[in-house]
């Protein structure tokens, strides 16, 4: 390789390995807008529960199961795939290999999601969070994830420094990591079930380790890669970012107690949690001193990455606070829940990956994004919904907390004080859903624009990036 | 080095290369060749922020893990000791419950049992009459006729209750106690209670036998 190759910003190696990758952006970004329509009838269904209630199809409890999955295993599984793999890719520094596995894998992968919520919405649905996917789907889903996963760990062994990026770290962690969480998790709870209350620690850990171990390292993957990349300096504190890597690994896993506050379980379960999300905490202090640069940085990328880094951080300590007792003795088995995951799920995850593709795509496609105003939309939209949706399940929640532990409050006086906020999340469910409609048209118009005629290369455009220097700290 | 200004939001220039950048990283990680074995202290902030963590999980699952007990649901308890503490239960409501599941069917919830067949207990002198009498007539149970209040009965024997051979219901010692207790303090009935002590000497003494008859119950005091 010359050393102008070496340097474009755009390399061969780019464009070679750029299907897989795309593929599974837009697989994850179709499952989004998807993902929202479900998850704007289930909203809509808590403050006018007769919408829709006359087709089976659409019941609240499916269509909350099938906006779940489908955000989750959907759009958050594509697309953090999709980024760790590109990260994978150029952080190892050739052209990804075992792109048909990977393509196969995302093809088997988003049949088995397809028949499964179509398994969800004919009534075969499993009772466990996030585990809603009919078992018969379920192996499936494993098989095609370890092939999707090889062509990401290939690109890891045989990358050319023999140093390693915590970009990799977390990227690999992910890749390594879901395979476990899903077969142990089907195993105990769906083929070999174990019996009675081992059953919701089981799905607690699960659900947990689902945002834990897999989706936050994903997430975190390819905000570890674009921060850096954009702002040029190195990463402030990196000395101690394998420790925040560890600290998530260990003790994010055994956070998983702390939705059982209140359950029927031994009480050391949710203590041995609730000391954990304090400890874990030291994970996201460094993560937030490693990524600070973000938040001094403009463009795209960077604004939805410190949108996601705050969110991250705010969740945090959200879930060390619910996590004592006395807190939780208001919140938990609430919307309150509900807003945590949410803000966990979109604020953090959702956004961070947004922005991961916000810088990745240029790069695959060789031109930057088609449509500046559709950018720009999409931010403002994602944002304000997700503002207004976490704070109206978050409030929504702390009356409906309070109205429970009252004795002498009836349900429907719950339901009548709730209402306003419930209908103000279903607002935040249209901004959001137009927000992912304006990103996913923008990103295959992007793409198309790769066969479209009379489309000249912009590879022009891209800036010739400049050499890294450590600053002494 | 400075941060890059171009706001086009289709577009976020790289201000580096992914060399450098991996380069740079693993320098500050002290990987280089030149730098093995350089370790740096965390900035004392981080070090007392991560100790202030550790000791605050710590202390806080040692408090609240009721040892790590299976049988501790509430956090603020401790495992229950090895010594068994048995409740103490009020005869009178053994007593009630036992009367309630097998006597009431003929003796009736009144305690009147059913004229012509079967006797009354409330007011009869073999309730409130003597102990012995009272004890085996109920754990061995009673044949043939019988006159209670003067009424002869003939209609059905008296069941075998206690835990002797070919008992119908086998009950314990303290139930027998408790029924019998109950039975001398309802409908009127004024008796000094039966005890546990009381029904097991009787049965040690008379061991495994058949059912009495009148005859051999009266020769008792």
């Amino acid at each position: 390789m010359s050393s102008t190759s070496t340097h474009a910003e755009v390399t061969a190696a780019d464009t070679a390995g750029r299907w897989p990758v795309l593929l599974l952006l837009a697989s994850g970004l179709g499952w989004l807008v998807i993902s929202g329509i479900f998850a704007l009838i289930a909203s809509i269904q808590l403050h006018s529960p007769t919408f829709m209630s006359a087709c089976e199809w659409f019941t609240h409890g499916r269509v909350s199961a099938l906006a779940e999955t489908t955000f989750v295993y959907g759009w958050s599984a594509n697309a953090g795939l999709g980024i760790a793999l590109w990260v994978l890719g150029r952080l190892g520094g050739s052209t990804l290999r075992a792109q048909n596995w990977a393509v196969i894998g995302t093809l088997f992968w988003n049949l088995g999601i397809t028949i499964g919520l179509g398994g969800i919405a004919t009534g075969d649905a499993t009772s466990f969070a996030l585990l809603e996917l009919p078992r018969y789907v379920q192996p499936l889903l494993v098989v095609a994830y370890i092939a999707i996963g090889i062509s990401g760990i290939l690109a890891w062994s045989g990358r050319r420094t023999e140093g390693t990026y915590a970009s990799q770290w977390y990227a690999v962690a992910a890749l390594f990591l879901f395979p476990w969480l899903l077969i142990a998790a089907q195993t105990m709870l769906l083929w070999s079930p174990v019996r009675g209350v081992l059953q919701p620690i089981i799905d607690g850990w699960y659900v947990q380790s689902v945002v834990s171990l897999w989706l936050a390292p994903l997430a975190l993957a390819g905000a570890y890669y674009a921060v850096p990349k954009i702002t040029g300096r190195a990463l402030p504190s990196y000395e101690f970012a394998p420790l925040a890597f560890w600290t998530l690994l260990f003790v994010g896993m055994m956070t998983g107690g702390r939705h059982l506050i209140g359950g029927p379980v031994p009480a050391w379960i949710p203590t041995l949690a609730n000391a954990a999300c304090w400890m874990v905490l030291f994970h996201f202090t460094v993560v937030a001193l490693n990524l600070r640069g973000a938040l001094t940085g403009g463009g795209t990328s960077l604004t939805f990455i410190s949108f996601g880094l705050l969110a991250y951080l705010a969740g945090a300590v959200l879930d060390a606070v619910t996590s004592f007792r006395g807190v939780a003795l208001v919140t938990q088995f609430t919307y309150f829940t509900t807003a945590q995951q949410q803000l966990a799920l979109y604020g953090a995850i959702s956004m961070l990956l947004f922005g991961s593709i916000y810088f990745a795509l240029p790069r695959l496609i060789g031109r930057p994004w088609i449509s500046g105003s559709f950018v720009r939309s999409h931010r403002v939209l994602s944002m304000v919904g997700i503002f207004l949706l976490v704070g109206s399940l978050a409030v929504a929640g702390l009356i409906q907390g309070t109205e429970l532990i009252n004795a002498k409050s009836t349900f429907g006086e719950m339901a009548e004080r709730t209402r306003p906020w419930l209908l103000a999340v279903s607002v935040a469910q249209v901004l959001l859903l137009i927000g992912n409609i304006l990103v996913l048209v923008n990103f295959l118009r992007s793409v198309c624009g790769l066969w479209c005629s009379g489309v000249v290369s912009e590879v022009g455009s891209f800036r010739q990036p400049t050499t890294m220097e450590v600053h002494a700290s | 080095m400075s941060t890059p200004l171009h706001q086009d939001p289709r577009l976020d220039q790289a201000a580096s290369t992914d060399e450098s950048l991996l380069a740079a990283h693993d320098k500050l990680l002290g990987k280089q060749p030149d730098e093995k074995g350089r370790y740096k202290l965390p900035p004392l902030h981080l070090l007392f922020f991560f100790s202030g963590l550790i000791f605050f999980a710590g202390t806080y699952l040692n408090r609240y893990s009721g040892m790590f007990d299976a049988r501790v649901y509430n956090e603020n308890t401790l495992p229950p000791s090895g010594e068994t503490v048995v409740a103490k239960l009020d005869p009178l409501v053994l007593g009630k419950k036992q009367y309630e599941a097998i006597c009431i069917t003929c003796h009736q919830a009144n305690g009147l049992g059913l004229p012509g067949a079967f006797p009354p207990l409330a007011a009869s002198e073999w309730v409130t009459g003597s102990d012995d009498r009272l004890i085996r007539l109920v754990v061995y149970g009673m044949t043939g006729p019988m006159t209670v209040k003067g009424v002869l009965y003939n209609a059905a024997p008296m069941p075998t209750i206690g835990k002797v051979a070919n008992s119908q219901y086998n009950l314990s010692d303290d139930k027998v106690a408790a029924v019998l207790t109950y039975i001398r303090h309802e409908w009127g009935n004024t008796g000094a209670p039966i005890t546990t002590d009381q029904v097991a000497a009787v049965r040690s003494k008379e061991g495994d036998r058949k059912p009495y008859v009148e005859a051999e119950l009266l020769k008792l005091n």
